[in-house]
């Protein structure tokens, strides 16, 4: 097992170097010049001061040299500055950011499951029937339906027809106490939660059909115990494994996919400062956001196959 | 089999059903999705179409020319009032203002920053900064400037020397007084802010002294008549406090200004709160203590749709929009019953598009007046979501705008499809032709704009009309906003770009010399040198257009007050403009706040001395005067 996890490791490290490199290449090659972004328009009417923001930002230097100069610094913790929002340390506007995306992540995934384990179970225990049918129809809808399109219809309706919830912007827990919070969170943790219902639903389903065959499933039948006791006790448990792994992998999507719906409903988390620095030409942040969420990717790709391996003795001896 | 099929149809119709009703609310909400696409396709249908049967009607009409009549008459109608123009005016109200309340008002973007001689600002930011800090001067109803924080201001014979008077009794947010000593301490940090050093260079402020307590003088190395313009933006009008602003990153945090408001939090891209500064040194008429609304939350909500939507559902109490396709979608929810107000403003910010005029064959007059002829305005704006909103541009001047001009509306090149094939068809047969090419070869044109989907529609519009004269071959090309600018400006290449026809916005509601003098001086080193200029050169000519005679012009609308004087020679230039085209014209840019009914005040704020301001040019409100009706 140590040895595994010692060649797991370093896996993770070589993935995350190349990692690391690739983000860094890709944003680095972005067109546009940050200095521009950061004099503005009329900033750069003074050439020399142009000049020496490029200079500043070490924008003449060779791309292997800033590479390296900002693995070196990021291995010690500094991400650097943002170039745009003046004494913004990037490690600082992650660990602000993060909270907010990863409870919309949170919420997406439980959300999700409340849909899921009730419809994929009805399906698997009504399979080929019209319960079967109707769920399956609808999970299709949902997997159909891009999330900002479910996002703007749930603030039309939730908002603005029915005024029941903010239809913008983030109530911190801090500032304003969990209910508000949950108020501006519902809408956007719906709109994600509604794609990741369907295809936790579909997972669930095939399993439990596997599941509902197997012998001791006809065993506890012949015994006569109720089908809900069943489902619940004996079927469901072995049906989740997939579902588990499921979740680990889009959690750490969910962290990088929320762009779209941050952006929709103005909630200040990992993907609206992410496009927000994007459009600014704000390499560092870019830089650092980007390569925090391959980070996560991978590190939670890793811990999934470590899970893996841990249940299933195989998988360790190949 | 059957199962399967009835599956993939229940939910096709299900998702069908989703998207209607996302897409066909009948008040007009649910926007940001028609907004984005499919206004931009409905109206890029609708306007290529109608560009395609503009060709055709072109083309098979015998009487052309009685076409282009009809168009011009059009156009000369639009001067006074055209129909669907917004109402931009402003007026003095004589009602009693209530105080107190919260207003969350929605702003299209986040400012990057609270430091008006540092960070990049545009509207959204200034409606910010404008809480926190007063401004020496103010533009005014009648398109001048009125003294703010100065009580006065008054030029030596030559425009060399301003010399103004603050007013007593100013104090900033952490108590320091207000003299002409802070005005002079604020000279350094003004010479090594980004925004506010290129301010110097263009205002040719050469330093500041307290000449007395309160009496401040600017010294310019060259006159400048219109300096006190320079003295209402954000860079060098803004008034802070020096000794704050020593450490400006912590100054960043906790600005400090002379304004109505002071900025108790900030939670970068989610909200901004500022309550009222209670040590305000500003009353209105009445004598009622300003500002009106206790506090003020700014929130950065880069969505079209979810903006006004959180307007009618009264998550915020206010929009701001430089959109078109939102003011018309804000016009069609009040119109269907929503509680809305709609500030509508229509500014001298102007779409189109320029040439570069130093690659050929946009170097040849001819062309260059040939693709003013072959763009559609009409239906440009048409695809820009603009009809009944934005009125079309043959100038920098808005018709609202005291600097508008009949004669260069009447002389700009209207849409001439015969007579735009007449001239490329005379530069490609000419043998000395600029690009190189064979004599009878197709000119190529790259027109470029930044992947917003009603500009492409409205390139689409423009292609379909070049290639159906078969002289042109035409690439588009989107690159983001931050390219753009980049291709445009060219700073690899002494500032010429490599950028052919491209997309840009012009002019602004300043005096005309700040938006003028760089968009027209010598755009290089080397052609300054050739001018007799050297030192002269604006990267922010972007279409690398320059004349001696209009530059002269240009100057010596900065060395003169006298409106009509200053008129005669903005029309010079303007004329000049129409008749080389280095440019082209879209339409003029409606921009609007939309607020729920109880807002009120936003067109109606006054100068201290009590003269009606310029109401909220580029949804920019003055928020200290604007009250809250229960």
């Amino acid at each position: 097992m140590a040895r595994l996890m010692l060649v797991r490791v370093a896996r993770l490290v070589a993935t995350l170097l190349v990692v690391t490199f690739l983000s860094f290449i890709m944003t680095s090659l972005l067109p546009g010049d940050p200095a521009v972004a950061i004099l503005g328009q009329d900033g750069v009417q003074n050439e020399e001061l142009l000049r020496q923001v490029q200079d500043d930002l070490g924008l003449n230097d060779p791309i292997i040299v800033r590479y390296v100069n900002w693995l070196g610094s990021a291995l010690s913790g500094d991400l650097g500055e943002s170039y745009i929002n003046s004494g913004q340390e990037v490690s600082d506007v992650i660990a602000d950011r993060v909270p907010v995306t990863a409870q919309l992540a949170v919420m997406a995934i439980v959300i999700a499951l409340i849909l899921a384990i009730p419809v994929g179970i009805l399906g698997a225990y009504k399979q080929g029937r019209w319960q079967d049918k109707a769920s399956s129809a609808g999970v299709q809808v949902a997997l159909s339906v891009p999330n900002f399109i479910t996002g703007i219809f749930l603030i039309w309706f939730l908002s603005v027809k029915l005024d029941l919830l903010p239809a913008s912007n983030w109530n911190r827990i801090s500032n304003k106490g969990i209910w508000a919070n949950l108020q501006t969170a519902i809408m956007p943790a719906m709109a994600l939660g509604l794609t990741q219902a369907a295809i936790f639903s579909r997972l669930v389903r095939s399993d439990m059909v596997a599941t509902l065959k197997e012998n001791y499933v006809l065993a506890a039948r012949a015994k006569g115990l109720g089908d809900g006791y069943i489902l619940a006790r004996h079927a469901l448990r072995p049906s989740s494994l997939s579902l588990a792994t499921i979740i680990g992998i889009n959690f750490g999507a969910l962290l990088g996919g929320t762009v779209v719906i941050e952006t929709l409903f103005a909630i200040p988390g990992l993907g609206f400062r992410l496009i927000n620095a994007i459009s600014q030409r704000d390499i560092m942040v870019i830089q650092g956001i980007t390569v925090f969420l391959a980070v996560v990717y991978v590190v939670i790709n890793f811990l999934v196959d470590l899970f893996y391996s841990v249940l299933d003795p195989r998988i360790r001896r190949n | 089999m059957k199962q399967r099929r009835f599956q993939p149809l229940l939910a096709i119709f299900f998702v069908l059903a989703l998207l209607a009703s996302a897409c066909g609310g009948s008040d007009g909400v649910v926007d940001a999705v028609t907004d984005a696409a499919g206004d931009a396709v409905d109206a890029a249908g609708d306007a290529v179409d109608d560009a395609a049967e503009a060709v055709d009607d072109a083309m098979d009409d015998d009487d052309a020319m009685d076409d282009e009549e009809v168009e011009n008459e059009d156009v000369a109608e639009a001067g006074t009032e055209a129909e669907g123009d917004v109402d931009t005016a402003v007026e003095a109200v004589d009602v009693e203002r209530q105080q107190g309340g919260e207003l969350i008002i929605g702003l299209e973007a986040e400012s990057v920053g609270m430091r008006p001689w540092e960070d990049t600002c545009s509207s959204p930011c200034y409606n910010m900064l404008a809480t926190i800090y007063d401004k020496l001067m103010e533009s005014n109803s009648e398109g001048g400037y009125s003294p703010w924080l100065l009580s006065e201001i008054s030029p030596n014979d030559d425009f060399t020397a301003w010399t103004g008077t603050l007013r007593d009794g100013v104090t900033f947010h952490n108590g320091v007084e207000l003299t002409a000593q802070t005005i002079a301490d604020s000279w350094p940090i003004w010479q090594e802010g980004a925004q506010s050093a290129s301010a110097i260079g263009a205002s040719n402020l050469a330093g500041i002294e307290a000449t007395g307590d309160m009496e401040v003088t600017w010294t310019l190395s060259q006159p400048n008549s219109a300096f006190p313009a320079f003295l209402s933006r954000a860079p060098l009008g803004m008034v802070f406090e020096p000794g704050a602003a020593a450490d400006a990153d912590a100054f960043n945090e906790a600005p400090v200004g002379t304004g109505a408001y002071m900025m108790v939090s900030r939670d970068l891209d989610n909200e901004t709160v500022m309550e009222r500064n209670p040590d305000y040194w500003m009353m209105d008429k009445n004598g009622t203590q300003l500002p009106y609304i206790d506090s003020l939350v700014f929130r950065p909500i880069p969505d079209e749709g979810t903006r006004l939507d959180a307007v009618l559902s009264g998550t915020t109490g206010v929009a701001h929009t430089l959109r078109q396709g939102t003011i018309r979608d804000g016009r069609a929810a009040r119109d269907g019953g929503a509680d809305l107000t709609m500030f509508e403003f229509q500014g001298n910010n102007v779409g189109g598009g320029m040439f570069n005029v130093l690659t050929p064959p946009f170097d040849d007059v001819r062309v260059r007046r040939a693709l003013v002829h072959l763009n559609p305005q009409d239906q440009v704006i048409e695809a820009l979501g603009g009809t009944g909103i934005s009125l079309p541009g043959t100038q920098w001047f808005s018709p609202d705008s005291p600097w508008y001009s009949e004669k260069v509306a009447a002389a700009w090149p209207q849409f001439d499809f015969e007579g735009g094939v007449a001239l490329l068809s005379e530069y490609i047969n000419d043998p000395a032709r600029s690009d190189g090419k064979a004599v009878g070869e197709p000119i190529e044109a790259e027109l470029s704009c930044p992947p917003d989907p009603t500009l492409i529609a409205a390139m689409q519009v423009i292609e379909q009309i070049w290639s159906s004269t078969g002289l042109i071959t035409t690439n588009l090309t989107n690159y983001d906003q931050q390219t753009h600018i980049g291709y445009a400006l060219g700073g690899d290449n002494g500032f010429v770009g490599s950028h052919t026809t491209h997309c840009w916005r012009f002019s602004d509601d300043e005096d005309p010399s700040i938006s003028m003098n760089q968009a027209f001086a010598p755009p290089t080193a080397e052609i300054a040198e050739a001018a007799g200029l050297p030192g002269v050169v604006s990267p922010l000519n972007f279409s690398n257009y320059f004349d001696g005679e209009l530059f002269t012009n240009l100057i010596a609308a900065t060395r003169t007050s006298d409106f009509e004087e200053r008129y005669a020679l903005y029309e010079a230039v303007s004329l000049q403009i129409a008749e080389q085209t280095p440019v082209w014209w879209s339409g003029h840019t409606a921009t609007a706040l939309i607020s729920d009914s109880a807002v009120n005040g936003v067109t109606s704020w006054e100068t201290p001395d009590g003269i009606l301001g310029s109401g909220m040019p580029n949804a920019e409100g003055r928020w200290a005067q604007v009250w809250l009706e229960e």
